[in-house]
This record gives structure tokens, sequence and C-alpha cells, in this order.
């Protein structure tokens, strides 16, 4: 079977800067893919690239079996996107952004399924307040809830939890997992390693745009590894090259 | 203050530079120069059939307009303080976590602002005009005093429509009086005749007879107003959290007469819910509309009323296309990048709720044309004004795309938008002249505008949309 996403030498420049070199990477559906890196290394690159949302400069990606470069629109109507800022439309409130997110969607009963959401992620309270006022966790919130409402079969998180308190980190990490389960794939940019061994099936190390590693969290627990040691010793090894 | 104030010019000059490459952005004051430059020559051949004293009239009144323009910082209240360029953090922003007050930040704020209009727009403008001097025997303290005297009529309009933005935004019941009283003592003075406009406006009498103590008059009349909008300016309205009932799927079923009805109920919740539709209709449409009508009232003496009528026609359509800006001015890209619609869907989207905003133009010139008694031309008016507002927008589509406010400051943008709109404007200026109602066939401007529109689709769908 195909996998869900493939990049092959997959690169992106802005001006002189490399932020994604010659990526090549597969991701097998029923993964939750875990895409891990210093700050700068270009992992939100790389999620804007096979999301469509900038072009890459050379190589090839396909999501889903959609070429990214030629039919980013298409890929992003089967996936679901939380991008690193999360900037819902200030002027609408949580609901009547939902709603709109629905409507370009074309999901039926959108309501129905935002209501789910809001008693899982316990916003209901806010559903009426202008997304320009709710708290920047409120809005992630609000931004999970968008990735998930048409229930893709993936979803490219970047840095899922960073602003959540740790009970709502906790129900997000058990909704990602079972997300898994039926059969749907996740992939996830972070630097926070503990989350990624926690819930990651594979991951990849990226630094400085290029992958160093990529692997299995299995693999690495069997060689009674941890990830962080793991990570630093490879990123450590790559700054003195 | 200072420190604060340099900063905040450097972030600006920075946030522009970086978008354009700095050569493209430090070009542009030198278009404008160049503009003024080749301008000055052209104005012996109006003097000849102007009366002596117009064309001064009009430069001031341009740069009156110019100051209106721009003026209208009691309007963006807290959005000043939050975002003006989307998610790029702001000086004006961050400076909130430091040890000075939000008045004050807002206080540099508008100074900078100000500043950053004359070195871009005042001072090459008055250069050009310096330089082509010696050229056209115009004696060198004349550019001087010009520039005096253009930069206070650029102030005037600005603390004018700071004040008046300012009052708007604390009480809708002290603006409204304020508006009757300024009518009313308008209308008086236009009527008893004992005065003319000029004596009514500082600068250019400055500019007639220089005097210190018109000179004064001058500073006084723009001190005045700013000061007191600096102290009526309020942040406390950003401490509330705005709740609605959800209205957005009832409006879209209501809507779904647009192309594309989720968006357009987003325009209108976004403009009605950010205070800024009222408030753009007043102070960036009708207000600086009725001033200029009464400017080109003026010109009666010297033009038949249809032809003043007619041009006004065309002045209302430019302007009215800048509500373009005022769809785009509270979007960023970054809303849509995770939803699966295209760059060209969301300019057609941002088209389509300009059109219905036309309504406004249209209206409002209807009610001047039978106003002006010129009802036998109320359709060359409305065909003018709606035709080289399209046309505008189709200009304005193409060459900035969705971020009209950032990157008109392109130099290669601004000089060629301004060319494509003046050669418009001139060949309907030569039909008012030939036979006013020749000036049906500016219904034709349609068809570039709509070339104009398919282009931007192809050119803005494969550009990388800056985040702002
Ligand atoms: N729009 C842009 N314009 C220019 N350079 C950019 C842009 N976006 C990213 N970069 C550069 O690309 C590189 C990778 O950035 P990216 O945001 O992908 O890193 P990241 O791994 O997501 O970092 P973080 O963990 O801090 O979120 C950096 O060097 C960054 O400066
Ligand atoms: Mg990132």
């Amino acid at each position: 079977m195909a996998p869900v996403i493939e990049a092959r030498a997959l690169t992106k420049m802005y001006g002189d800067t490399i932020a994604v070199d010659h990526v090549t990477l597969s991701v097998e559906k029923g993964a939750l893919f875990g895409l891990l890196g210093p700050n700068g290394s270009g992992k939100t690159t790389m999620i804007k690239v096979l999301t469509g949302q900038t072009r890459q400069s050379a190589g090839s990606a396909t999501v889903l079996g959609i070429d990214v470069e030629h039919d980013p629109i298409g890929v992003r109507e089967h996936v679901g996107i939380i991008p690193e800022q999360e900037t819902p439309p200030s002027f609408l409130t949580a609901t009547e952004y939902l709603d709109f997110v629905g409507a370009i969607r074309k999901i039926p009963d959108v309501q129905k399924k935002a209501d789910g959401w809001f008693d899982l992620l316990e916003f209901d309270d806010q559903r009426d307040v202008l997304c320009k006022d709710l708290s920047r966790g409120t809005r992630q919130k609000l931004m999970f809830t968008q990735a998930f409402l048409h229930r893709p079969s993936l979803a490219l998180i970047d840095e899922p939890l960073i602003n959540f308190d740790p009970i709502m980190q906790r129900k997000v990490k058990d909704f990602l997992i079972g997300y898994v389960k039926e059969g749907n794939t996740i992939f996830i940019s972070t630097h926070i390693l503990d989350i990624a061994e926690e819930i990651c099936s594979e991951f990849a190390i990226l630094n400085r745009g290029t992958l160093l590693f990529t692997g299995t969290v299995a693999e690495l627990k069997a060689r009674d590894q941890h990830l962080d040691d793991f990570f630093l010793s490879l990123v450590r090894a790559d700054r003195h090259v | 203050m200072f420190e604060l104030f340099t900063n905040m010019m450097r972030e600006e000059w920075r946030v522009h530079s970086t978008l354009f490459g700095s050569l493209s952005f430090a070009l542009y004051p030198v278009m404008i120069f160049v503009i003024a430059f080749m301008g000055s020559f052209v104005l012996p051949f109006f003097a000849a059939g102007i009366p002596p004293g117009y064309p001064s009239i009009i430069i001031h009144a341009i740069f009156l307009l110019l100051g209106i323009m721009v003026g209208g910082f009691g309007l963006m209240g807290r959005e000043v303080m939050n975002r003006r360029f989307g998610q790029a953090s702001l000086l004006a922003y961050s400076a909130r976590s430091l040890p000075i007050t939000e008045r004050h930040i807002f206080v540099v704020f508008v100074i900078k602002d100000t500043v950053y209009y004359l070195i871009l727009c005042v001072l090459p403008f008055v250069f050009g005009f310096t330089v082509a001097s010696p050229f056209l025997h115009i004696p060198l303290a004349l550019p001087l005093l010009l520039f005096l005297t253009l930069t206070l009529a650029f102030l005037t309009g600005l603390a004018l429509i700071f004040f008046l933005s300012t009052v708007y935004a604390r009480s809708k019941h002290v603006f409204i009086l304020l508006c009757i009283c300024g009518i009313l003592a308008g209308t008086t003075l236009y009527l008893s005749h004992s005065l003319t406009p000029v004596s009514l406006f500082p600068p250019l009498q400055l500019f007639y007879l220089f005097s210190w103590e018109t000179l004064l008059v001058a500073c006084a009349v723009i001190l005045i107003p700013s000061v007191i909008a600096a102290m009526l300016f309020t942040t406390e309205f950003a401490d509330t959290t705005r709740k609605y009932k959800p209205l957005f799927t009832s409006l879209a079923r209501r809507l779904s007469f647009f192309p594309y009805p989720p968006l357009a109920t987003k325009d209108l919740l976004d403009l009605e819910r950010s205070g800024s539709f009222v408030g753009q209709v007043l102070f960036s449409f009708l207000i600086p509309l009725c001033l200029l009508w009464f400017l080109l009232s003026i010109l009666t003496r010297i033009l038949p009323a249809v032809s003043i009528l007619l041009v006004f026609s065309i002045l209302t359509g430019v302007i009215a296309a800048m509500m373009y800006t005022w769809l785009t001015m509270l979007d960023t890209f970054n809303t849509y990048s995770c939803l699966p619609i295209s760059v060209p869907t969301l300019l057609s989207g941002k088209i389509s709720s300009f059109t219905a905003l036309q309504l406004i133009p249209a209206i409002f010139i209807a009610i001047v044309s039978i106003a002006a008694g010129g009802l036998a031309y109320l359709v060359p008016a409305l065909v003018i004004c709606l035709s080289v507002s399209f046309y505008t927008l189709g200009v304005t589509c193409w060459l900035t795309g969705l971020s009209p406010n950032v990157l008109i400051y392109d130099a290669k943008v601004l000089v060629s938008w301004f060319v494509l709109v003046v050669i418009a404007l001139f060949a309907i200026i030569v039909l008012i002249v030939i036979n006013p109602f020749y000036t049906l066939a500016s219904s034709a401007l349609f068809l570039p505008a709509w070339g104009f529109v398919k282009l931007s689709y192809a050119k803005w769908n494969t550009r990388e949309q800056p985040g702002f």
C-alpha cells in the first residue's frame, strides 16, 4: 500500500537560507509520526510544504496520493492542519468560526460535531466569544476542533500541546492515540521529546534542514535508549561536522 | 520617548524594506519626486486656462486630502496596539510590556506615522517642485514657502481627522453634534459670501501672504485638535471580552446570492464588528468627498457645472475603489492557509464583497447629482463613478493582490498603479470636455477591469502569500 506521506529530496529555500534540505521520508497509514528537531531546524517549513501552504524549491511530495505542488487545494481538502501560529479569524466567535470552516469544507451538521469538541476540550463557555478575545490555549483548542471537524484520515499538527495545561495535554494525547487506532494517520512536529517518546510510533530527527535519522520508538526502547539522549547525541554530533 | 520613536521608525522601515527589498522601497519617495518634477512642467499649460491662484488651491487641497485620508488614528484604537501587520509583532504592541503608558505609545505611534508620511510623500513632492522651479522661472523662495504651507495643509487635514475620529470613537453623540455644528457653520459662511474659502484655511492664507500671526494660527489649528485628541484617546474598551450570539449560518443563508456566501458573511461580520464600517464610510469616504465637493465648487467660476459634477464622479470612483482596502485590512492570509481555499477564490470573494459595497458610492453620487441639479447627468455620473471604481479595483488587485495596504509602498507598484489609473482618468476627462454624454463610453473600462482581475488570479495563485 502506498505511504500516506511521501517526500522525495524535498527542498525549500528562503532566499539563501535552506530551511529544508533534500528530505526523503515516508509515513505509513496508521502511524503517529513525530518530526523532531531543534528550533529553526525546518519542522514548520516541512509541514507547510506538505500541506501546500508554500511551494517547495526542489524535490516532490505526495500526500494521500496527491501531488502537493500540483494540487495543494486537493491536499488541504482531505487533511486536517493545525498551524504553528493559531490564527482563527478575529471577528468571528468560536462557534461562528467553526460554522465558517464547515461551510468552506462543506461539512453537514457542523454544530452537532462541534458540540462534542466543546465538551471534550472543555471550552463550551467560550463558544460565543470573539476569537480575538480568546486566550491562547482556547484558540489552540479551537484550531484542534477545526482540524478534526471533517474527521480527516491524515492530520498534520505543528506543536500540538504547547499551549495546553497538563490536564488538557493528557486528553489530547489520548485522543491522538485513539484516533490513530481507528486507522488514521497523524504527523506532528515538536521539540518536546517526552511527548514524542510517549505517544509517537515513529519519528524523524531534523537538524538544520537535513534529516539525521528516521526510526521507530520501539527500536529505541529495544536498545534501552532514551529519546532525549539519542536526540542530543545526534544533534551535537551534527553540529561538529 | 525619543528612543521609542526612533525604534518605531526603524521598525517601520524594516517592515517595508524587507518586504520589497530596500531598493524598491527607497525608490518610493524618488518616484513621488519624479512625479512632482514632471508635473511641474505640465502646470504652465493648465495655468493658461485657469485664473491665477487656482493651481495653488488645488495643490493645497490635495495635501489637505492626503492628511485627511491618513489621519483616522482615533478609529484604530486597540488595533494600533494589536497588530497592523498580521502576526508581525510590532514595537507598538510589544512596548506594552515596558513601563510606559498606552497613551504614550499611541502618541509616539501617531507622531511616527506623521513623520513617515511627511518623509515619504510631502517632502519628495515639494523637492520635485523645487528642482523644477528654476526651469519654470519660479523664484526659489516660492518652493520653500510651499514646503511650509503644504506641510501645514497636510497636518491640518491629519489633525482634523485625528480629532474627529477620536471623538467618534469616544462618543457618537458628541460626534454627530460636532458634525451638525460644522455643517451649519459651513453653510452659513458659504451663503453669506463674506468669507472666501482661502481665509478659512490658514496654510493657504500663509501661502498668499506670509505673516507670523498667520503661521501661529495655522500651527494652533493643528496643535489644539491633536492635543485634545491625544488626551481623549482611550484603550479602555480593550479590556472587554466581546460575546455575540451566533449569526454566521443565518447570515450566510441570507447572503446565498453571493458566489461564496461564507466569505461574504465573514467580510460583513468583520467590517461590522471591528467597528470600522461606519467609521470608514465616514472618514475614508464621506468626509473627504464632501470636502472635495466643496473645493471643486470653488471652480464653478471657471468650469461648467456639468464638468464639475462629472470630474467629481471620477474622484468618487477612485476613492470608492479604496473600499477594497477596508476588506483586506482586517484579514491575514494565515487565516485561510489551513483551509482548502485558493487565492483566486479569496480574491473573487473580496471582489464580490467590494461589489456590494459599491452601493454606497452609487447612492452617494446619485444624491449629489440630484442635489447639484444635474438630474440629466445622473446616468453618466453613475457610469463614470462605477467604471472608474471597478477599473481601479482591477488594477489594485493585479498589482497588490490581497495586501494592498502594504504592497502599495513598493515603488514599482506605486508607479504602475499611478500610470494605469491616470491614463483612464485622463481619457474620461477628455470625453467630458468633448461632450458630457460621451462619458457613457467609460463603461468600456469594465473590460480592462475584468482583464486585470483575471490576470490577478493567475499572478497571485502562484505567489507565496505573505503572512499579514
Ligand atoms: N517565511 C520565511 N522567510 C524566511 N525564512 C524563513 C521563513 N520561515 C522559516 N524561515 C527560516 O527557515 C528555517 C526553518 O524554520 P522553521 O520555522 O521551519 O523551523 P522550526 O523547526 O519550525 O523551528 P521552531 O522549533 O522554532 O518552530 C529557519 O532558519 C527560519 O529562519
Ligand atoms: Mg516551528
